[in-house]
């Protein structure tokens, strides 16, 4: 009798324990977790935009720069109708100074020039992105903004500065992110330049609503 | 009146369940659906564990909140699971009480992801109130529960 009673409480802890694990990984499967916020620096537009577009990013990936500019445009045409919110996902694999960028573009952020500093990593892209040596252009582009150089060295040597970057390259992960530029266009998927304007073109109405 | 006083324990104990394997289940979720680096950045900063075993930490630790949750709440083997519920709040008052003891500057104590946390007393004091709401469920949970259920022929 109690081995029976054993058997059928052990039936059904199992029972919940598989439903709650499928459930868990299916939430996570179409992404139900909450989106974590960019730091300030890194978002652009009213916190009340009707569309909210996060970009996943790598400052070493010629596609994202060419995105970049499309970014630029939406930014300026859309204006109060669109918020945008960039996050870091350095390919680390296959550009060498790609998570260093980022470290140093969020230092340069913290500095207020975070927008100033990505756009002339992507503008030089090619200089700097595939050397051997440590990118003298971090540096360079740090003067030419008149930033605060040793500061943003101190930045770049604090553990939190990278572990911010490292934990959105793990969330990336989880919403399977696997290519730069990936966009969240409030929650659709986009990846590449040509997806995100067909993406945002089905927010059309909402962004020119917004924009007025 | 002995009856009305055994029902009395029976619905106490019955709420504490619910309310300890809820909090299990909430804070389960809540990290089983983050990356599992944010809760290793947190087990990290209570400087007990290296960064690696921080992460297999992190990477284990939501599932078990969530499984020992969800079979307390449903009162199956309820004396083993609040066991197993105790003991897991016992480690984290250890980890929190070294914590507190040592003034690590730990910023989110990782109980329920990535929301702000309070002071280490402040959550070290609210685990007391849990551990005792557990041993109540531990003595009193049988009502409602899956252990009654499968007892019914």
């Amino acid at each position: 009798m109690v081995n029976q009673k054993n058997a059928r409480l052990a039936a059904l802890a199992f029972t919940l324990i598989f439903v709650s694990t499928i459930a868990m990984l299916l939430a996570r499967q179409f992404d139900l977790g909450p989106e974590r916020p960019s730091p300030a620096f890194r978002t652009f537009g009213p916190a009340n935009a009707p569309v909210h577009i996060y970009e996943y990013t790598d400052f070493s990936c010629p596609a994202c720069r060419g995105a970049a500019g499309k970014i630029d445009e939406m930014i300026k045409v859309f204006g109060a109708g669109l918020r945008v919110s960039f996050k870091h996902y350095p390919l680390t694999g296959i550009h060498p100074w790609s998570l260093q960028a980022a470290v140093y573009a969020d230092c340069a952020g913290e500095q207020g020039k975070f927008r100033e500093y990505g756009a002339l990593l992507f503008e030089n892209q090619e200089k700097w992105a595939f050397v051997k040596e440590t990118p003298k252009e971090f540096e360079e582009y740090a003067g030419q903004l008149k930033l605060d150089w040793p500061k943003m060295q101190a930045c770049a040597e604090n553990p939190e500065t990278k572990k911010l970057i490292r934990l959105e390259m793990a969330e990336g992960d989880m919403k399977n992110v696997n290519a730069t530029p990936t966009f969240f266009v409030n929650g659709h998927r986009a990846v590449g330049a040509g997806q995100l304007i067909d993406q945002a073109m089905k927010f059309d109405n909402l962004l020119k609503k917004g924009a007025q | 009146m002995t009856q009305k006083k055994t029902e009395t324990k029976e619905i106490a104990g019955l709420l504490c369940r619910l309310i300890v394997g809820g909090v299990f289940i909430y804070a389960g979720v809540i990290k089983v659906l983050a990356p599992a680096e944010e809760f290793a950045f947190a087990i990290e900063s209570y400087r007990v564990l290296n960064a690696q075993l921080s992460l297999y930490a992190a990477y284990a630790m939501p599932w078990i909140e969530l499984y020992a949750g969800l079979l307390l709440a449903a009162g199956v083997f309820t004396r083993l699971s609040a066991l197993l519920t105790g003991a897991l709040l016992a480690s984290f008052e250890v980890m929190l009480g070294q914590a507190w003891l040592r003034h690590l500057p730990v910023t989110s104590c990782g109980c329920f992801g990535n929301s702000k946390s309070n002071s280490l007393a402040h959550e070290f004091i609210q685990n007391i109130g849990l551990l005792v709401l557990t041993w109540a469920a531990f003595k009193y949970g049988g009502a409602w529960s899956g252990d009654r259920l499968v007892e019914k022929p």
